[in-house]
């Protein structure tokens, strides 16, 4: 009992980070067709930042995330209006600001991948923080997963409630559903892109310092978690929110219970499988109506 | 130009390049040779992606498939069998593949591509740590530096002078109208998903056939440094930064970027992909339609 306890908890706690990360994905893509193929990158950016705010100013990793948060939604901003603002505003049909914010979003991962190489060398880091463990009914859990699973839990939900219930959360939701028809209707676009944008890198930045607490860091650590939260927001559908949140527990329980039962080598494998199934089978999204 | 023409300016240069060997030391014939692969790669993407406006980034895979068909085959067949075999393979990974996934459109179709070379590389790498108890293979005998020349010229040669008949072709047509309107081309009496996968394949044919015939070039073959998403990348960048809806638009930004990676990729690796990033952006930034919108925009000024 405490194992099947223990594995499907370590497959919630790799999907509340999936949700953190593809929720900022989704908000960028479902609000200007931006697929940010560098949101991991920016993610490593966070794990880098909490891991020397940590080393240095022996600062706590959970006080530190509201500042990991600012600082990535201002890096956000300036990254919008560098380089995405002029692609939106150029291209003349959505499909090309598909194709070459892909492009940029390439070019953005060479360019903060290496500069992190350049800054901080290729070797894994890390830090201890919060290792007891704790025990409930039989299951064994080191406190920093339950921490990191409950902030990232309560991170999402948040958002959601944020998007749900306040006048600017609508705003946003009526720019995921037409573009134009909230321009029409009279929503400051020039202001809630870039602020979306940022909101997107403030939520990858989190799970990035969520996520060095509890595992090393490296400088292509991003990666992966870009490819997982494509994968989730595929199978949450795009544009949707709750879809995200339910899709990164899914992918997340998984890949706990397929890799048990294969071997931990064909995660990669497993996560591809259901994204291949879910597009041949449902390429709108599980939860598309 | 005529098509005519422009087989015959391809065999020309083809039969200068081929007297290469006898004439450069091995240290330049090197770097013609990563320029001649880098161009073909360019060339068969912007086959399928150019006219289309398809964004695939599954050339990676095409090209680690021909890799690891070379590994396998080499010692029971001869060196040119294994190229084709490894173009064959590819081709008809291609086509299963293409039938699935050639409906979606945009990033998820960009997303599945790149998808695709992940899952060949884990897939292989699961399947020799379990059956065959290694993680790359040795090439124990490979064939001599003007055999491997020749041969991915010829591949090369080949990929150009099959772009060019494609351009011309009914195939060639089908492929822009989907570029411009699919649904438009669909209604027009185009058997869209025929004319896709029969691109996509044909492009994946000359990527695995580069990819076989540059694995003995190794000598040690892993998954991890065939299946290189910097490969892909560097493909797709090269095409875009030429202008991949032209034929010389990616063939000589393969020569600028071979050269460019060439002499800096080994001396500072980070700082290379750096200013390939932030080139990659300005150019999409400023210059969408790659150098050879330049060329057209000069003409047109003059004209």
């Amino acid at each position: 009992m405490g194992f099947w306890l223990e594995l499907a908890a370590s497959g919630l706690i790799t999907g509340g980070i999936y949700a953190v990360v593809a929720l900022g994905l989704n908000l960028q893509y479902g609000l200007m067709r931006i697929m940010n193929i560098s949101h991991g990158e920016f993610l490593m950016l966070g794990a880098y930042l909490t891991w020397l705010a940590h080393t240095t100013l022996q600062v706590n990793p959970l006080l530190f995330m509201p500042a990991v948060a600012l600082a990535m939604f201002v890096l956000g901003i300036v990254v919008y209006r560098l380089c995405f603002q002029r692609i939106a505003r150029t291209a003349p049909s959505v499909e090309v600001i598909e194709a070459r914010s892909l492009l940029v979003g390439f070019g953005l991962m060479f360019l903060v991948q290496n500069l992190v190489y350049l800054q901080w060398g290729a070797d894994l880091r890390g830090y201890s923080f919060l290792t007891e463990t704790v025990e409930i009914s039989g299951a064994r859990f080191p406190a920093n997963r339950l921490a990191v699973f409950g902030f990232a839990v309560a991170a999402s939900l948040a958002l959601l409630a944020f998007l749900r219930w306040t006048l600017f959360g609508k705003a946003v939701r009526a720019m995921m559903q037409s573009p134009t028809g909230a321009q029409l209707v009279g929503i400051d676009t020039a202001v809630l892109h870039p602020v979306v944008f940022g909101a997107g890198l403030a939520l990858a930045g989190v799970a990035g310092g969520l996520l060095s607490m509890v595992y090393e860091i490296s400088p292509s650590m991003g990666e992966p978690y870009t490819i997982s939260a494509l994968i989730v927001i595929t199978l949450g559908g795009l544009g949707s929110a709750i879809g995200s949140l339910v899709g990164a527990f899914i992918l997340g329980l998984v890949e706990a219970f397929g890799m048990h039962f294969t071997s931990p080598s064909l995660k990669m494998l497993l996560s591809y499988g259901v994204l291949v199934a879910v597009l041949l089978a449902r390429p709108r999204g599980l939860f598309a109506r | 130009m005529k098509t005519r023409d422009a087989l015959a300016a391809t065999l020309g240069c083809g039969l200068a390049l081929a007297l290469l060997p006898w004439l450069l030391s091995d240290f330049v014939l090197a770097l013609v040779l990563s320029c001649l692969m880098y161009a073909a790669l360019a060339v068969s993407w912007s086959m399928f992606c150019g006219p289309t406006n398809y964004l695939s980034l599954a050339t990676s895979a095409f090209f680690g498939i021909g890799a690891y068909v070379t590994a396998w085959g080499l010692e029971s067949m001869p060196y040119l069998a294994a190229v084709f075999a490894g173009g064959l393979t590819a081709a008809l990974f291609a086509a299963l593949v293409g039938a699935a996934v050639l409906h979606l459109r945009g990033a998820y179709f960009a997303v599945i591509t790149f998808g695709l070379g992940e899952l060949v590389l884990h897939a292989i790498t699961h399947f020799e740590k379990t059956y065959a108890h290694t993680v790359g293979r040795v090439i124990s005998d490979p064939p001599g530096g003007e055999a491997i020349y020749l041969t991915v010229l010829v591949v090369t040669l080949a990929a150009v002078a099959t772009a060019i008949l494609v351009r011309a072709s009914r195939l060639g047509l089908a492929l822009a109208g989907i570029g411009a309107d699919e649904e438009r081309a669909q209604t027009l009496g185009v058997d869209t998903r025929r004319a896709k996968i029969a691109a996509f394949t044909l492009s994946a044919f000359f990527a695995g056939a580069l990819g076989a015939a540059m694995a003995v070039r190794w000598t040690y073959i892993e998954p991890l440094s065939v299946f290189s998403p910097f490969i892909g990348f560097q493909t797709v960048l090269i095409a875009m930064v030429g202008g991949a809806h032209t034929l010389i638009g990616p063939i000589v930004s393969s020569i600028f970027f071979s050269l460019l990676t060439e002499f800096l990729r080994l001396r500072f690796p980070y700082v290379f992909l750096l200013v390939l990033g932030a080139l990659l952006i300005a150019l999409v930034l400023y210059l969408p339609g790659g150098l050879a919108s330049l060329f057209t925009r000069w003409r047109r000024i003059r004209v």
